[in-house]
């Protein structure tokens, strides 16, 4: 029973950066309808000069700051510079996502000759430890979680209440309509790529105090959103969040019973069975 | 010396990774991220036939193409419903799997130690060693898979891939079935990648999982965008450029290390800028149809047939809540046109499909015949002889005019891999008929001086035009057309109408959506009304247009 409770927690603290993760492709996907697969090493450059930074004798608190700014501006240059051109030129989405592809595998080799393959951790993260009865969370685990309910509600408001937020939406709903009401979707393009890429870099920071980073994580940062934003249906950012602790969940009570090697496999046949089950996603549903 | 023929090698392995990969996703439009894992699952197959059970070659290549071609067909059963990102997402899930089950089923695989002391191949007492000595095998091979590929490329089933890769809908509408083209392709691919690995693991002995990742996925994909999609020179081309290239590396003093990462990045710079500069590749797709193979007689296409009357019997159709056709009783009669009529949102487009299987009728049947056409699917009911033209004309805009009319003829012995490959002679001499017969058609809706232009670069009447080719060339007797004249101007009008009366008149049963009431007046015999999905009335054109409550409905 206390396995099963520790299980259950650390589905919980994997499915809030999923879910982050989620959060973080839908918000790009979503309006822009780009298969962003640079987000995940775009992200992981961000942990690395966040640890970069840390390294310079930044405090802490900076540091992560440094690394969530450079994830934002990364992103941003990203869209204008390699994305907006292909649109522009009307390239179809599918040359879009192989252009996405070969930024990917740039950006990662990129990291890795220049920090070197090793993993990288942060001496000056925080250790603390709860304990909750006999269930076990760090101080990360938890920040982990507060990461995502903080950003999901900011978002929320922001999409709810502000007006480049109800464009967001607006975006996402239908371009071409959105376009037509007047909607500088250039603009607002650039802004989830901020957003979104902030927000990827946040999980990706926070896995480098956790686990530690290195310089192909960018693999499971993007391929997990993705999952996530499939799963829960396209389109729908609080599917993005229920289909990220869907495979926090599943991943982690799996285990109960399931030999730990196999677990990265889980979430991929969850994946499967959805898409060949029931290929709008489990949470489908416009928001 | 020994270098320069490891890069051939490469080379060879390369070549039919790119080719196969080219199959899948520039004929047939399935990008699916996979290709590494069936190359490795080739590779391993390989591995562990021959380690463990001690087969020699080439039993492990063909044991191990089998096992590859049912991990493709696992791909493509997703793959069936779901196209675009999805698709990418499950074969990257798939191929993390692939990966995941060589990681972890150690006593298989060996784990993260891999599969050392693979067997070389020994052909007639000559153990080939060495790259100069593997080298006319590997060439053998990437030759016939390259053939292999060819001959699919260039046969009537390479066609229908292409049309689907365009249009997915419309190649149901001419009676193709999609899913035995889908499933038949990703085993075909998968089993000619698994070739090179099992080729790669004799010449290597070793085999690890690390070997197989999306970075090599990602590289196979830069050798087929750079030599161009869709033709398969291109990709051998690439893979030429790309094995060789990275190699004036060397020439650079990095550490090997930073040689590696500098080379990944090399290829993703490449897939950058040659989708910047030049998308379509080194070598463009071209027609695989040339005029000059004109066989000079033309079958007549306009000749008398005895088609029946086609009718629908209290159909219904309600999604969720929304009732979109209910209690219609349609019959198009045969020899003459029928117009459909009514405001938008009547009803008119729904009725079409359900008449032709693109969708199930919640309640009511289609008979035809004497037969009922419930349950059968789209490209089972237009090889009884039914067929329906779409309102946004779905023309497979990227194949020449000719090659739009061929991929529709029914009963194309080239349409199965079988006869491509074991009957050649009767698909040769079949395709040759149907050249005549496409361009009789041409001639028949007077677009012949088009047949072998790209169909993008058509006028909008030639479009429609085509539209009507391609839907003859279904060879059915009942012709549903969607909004087959809206849009065109009063002259061109007067030219196409005669088309329609000499379908109607050789026997056809016709139907027509129109909004244009001189159209319907001019044209049909008799026009069905419906408005909010119900039939209000079915009668000569000139009494429904004086019936006043109708021309209230219409006009309202």
């Amino acid at each position: 029973m206390d396995l099963l409770a520790q299980l259950l927690v650390n589905g919980l603290v994997n499915g809030s950066h999923y879910a982050l993760l989620g959060l973080s492709f839908g918000l790009i996907f979503g309006p822009t309808r780009i298969t962003h697969f640079a987000h995940g090493p775009l992200a992981t450059l961000a942990a690395y000069l966040g640890w970069w930074a840390a390294q310079r004798g930044l405090p802490i608190e900076l540091a992560l700051l440094t690394g969530i700014g450079a994830g934002a501006c990364i992103g941003v240059l990203c869209y204008q510079f390699l994305y907006r051109p292909f649109e522009r030129s009307g390239s179809p989405a599918l040359v879009i996502l192989i252009g996405s592809l070969g930024l990917y595998i740039v950006t990662e080799n990129f990291i890795g000759a220049v920090f070197g393959t090793d993993t990288k951790v942060l001496a000056s993260a925080p250790s603390h430890v709860f304990l909750l009865g006999p269930v076990v969370i760090t101080m990360v685990q938890a920040m982990q979680m507060l990461a995502l309910l903080t950003s999901s509600i900011a978002l929320a408001l922001f999409l709810g209440k502000t007006r480049f937020g109800r464009a967001v939406l607006a975006m996402n709903d239908n371009i071409e309509m959105a376009r037509v009401v007047g909607i500088d979707t250039h603009r607002i393009a650039l802004l989830v790529f901020g957003l979104g890429s902030a927000l990827a870099a946040c999980a990706a920071l926070l896995i480098l105090m956790r686990d530690g980073a290195s310089s192909h994580m960018g693999f499971n940062l993007v391929f997990m959103g993705f999952v996530a934003v499939v799963v829960g249906g396209i389109g729908s950012l609080r599917g993005a969040v229920a289909g990220g602790y869907a495979l926090g969940l599943v991943e982690s009570l799996g285990m109960w019973k399931i030999p730990s090697e196999w677990q990265s496999s889980i979430a991929f046949v969850v994946l499967f069975l959805v898409l060949l089950l029931r290929p709008q996603g489990l949470f489908a549903g416009r928001q | 010396m020994d270098y320069l023929f490891h890069i051939l090698v490469s080379v060879a392995l390369f070549s039919i990774l790119a080719t196969s990969f080219n199959l899948l996703i520039g004929y047939s439009g399935l990008f699916a991220l996979s290709h590494a894992a069936f190359f490795g699952v080739g590779a391993y197959a390989t591995a562990i036939l021959t380690t463990q059970l001690g087969l020699g070659f080439p039993s492990p290549l063909l044991i191990g193409m089998l096992i590859t071609a049912f991990v493709g067909i696992a791909i493509a059963l997703p793959a069936l419903r779901i196209g675009g990102d999805y698709l990418v997402i499950v074969s990257l899930a798939l191929q993390m799997i692939v990966a995941a089950i060589m990681l972890n089923w150690t006593s298989l695989t060996g784990g993260t130690d891999g599969i050392r002391g693979i067997p070389r191949v020994v052909i007639a007492g000559w153990e080939l060693n060495s790259a100069p000595r593997i080298l006319p095998l590997a060439a053998c091979c990437a030759a016939i898979c390259f053939w292999i590929s060819w001959k699919i490329g260039h046969s009537p089933y390479g066609r229908a891939l292409k049309a689907m890769r365009e249009n997915e809908s419309a190649v149901l509408s001419v009676g193709k079935n999609v899913v035995a083209m889908k499933l038949s392709v990703f085993a075909l691919a998968a089993a000619l990648a698994s070739v090179a690995g099992s080729l790669y693991a004799h010449y290597v002995t070793f085999v690890s999982a690390e070997g197989f990742t999306l970075d090599l996925t990602v590289y196979i994909l830069a050798m087929v965008i750079l030599g161009g999609t869709g033709n398969l020179w291109g990709s051998l081309l690439g893979a030429a450029i790309l094995t060789a290239l990275p190699e004036l590396l060397k020439f650079l003093a990095l550490a090997p290390d930073i040689a590696d990462k500098t080379r990944q990045m090399l290829y993703g710079v490449i897939l950058i800028l040659i989708l910047r500069i030049r998308p379509q590749g080194l070598i463009p797709e071209s027609s695989t149809l040339t005029k000059a193979q004109d066989p000079g007689f033309r079958p007549d296409v306009g000749a008398l047939v005895k088609a029946a009357k086609l009718e629908g019997k209290g159909l219904e159709k309600r999604f969720g809540g929304i009732v979109a056709v209910s209690g219609v009783d349609i019959s198009i009669e045969p020899g003459r046109i029928t117009g459909l009529i009514g405001p938008n949102g009547a009803g008119k487009t729904t009725a079409f499909n359900l008449l032709t299987g693109f969708l199930k009728p919640t309640a009511g049947e289609v008979r035809y015949r004497d037969r009922s056409l419930t349950g059968l699917k789209p490209h089972e009911i237009v090889r009884l002889g039914i067929a329906r033209s779409f309102q946004d004309l779905r023309l497979f805009t990227r194949m020449s005019v000719i090659e739009n009319v061929m991929v529709a003829m029914p009963r194309q012995s080239g349409d199965s891999l079988f006869q491509v490959f074991f009957n050649p002679w009767k698909v040769q001499r079949e395709e040759s008929e149907h050249l005549a017969k496409a361009l009789a058609i041409l001639e028949f809706v007077q677009l012949a001086h088009r047949a072998s232009d790209i169909a993008a670069d058509l006028s909008y009447a030639e479009e429609k035009l085509l539209v009507v080719a391609r839907l003859m060339a279904t060879e059915a007797e009942v012709l549903l057309f969607d909004e087959p004249l809206s849009g065109l101007s009063p002259d061109t009008l007067e030219q196409v109408f005669p088309i329609f009366r000499k379908l109607a008149a050789s026997g056809r049963t016709l139907a027509i959506i129109e909004h244009n009431l001189d159209v319907i007046r001019s044209l049909c015999d008799s026009a069905i009304f419906l408005d909010e999905g119900k039939k209000f009335a079915h009668d000569r054109p000139e009494v429904l247009m004086n019936d006043p409550v109708l021309a209230t409905r219409y006009f309202k």
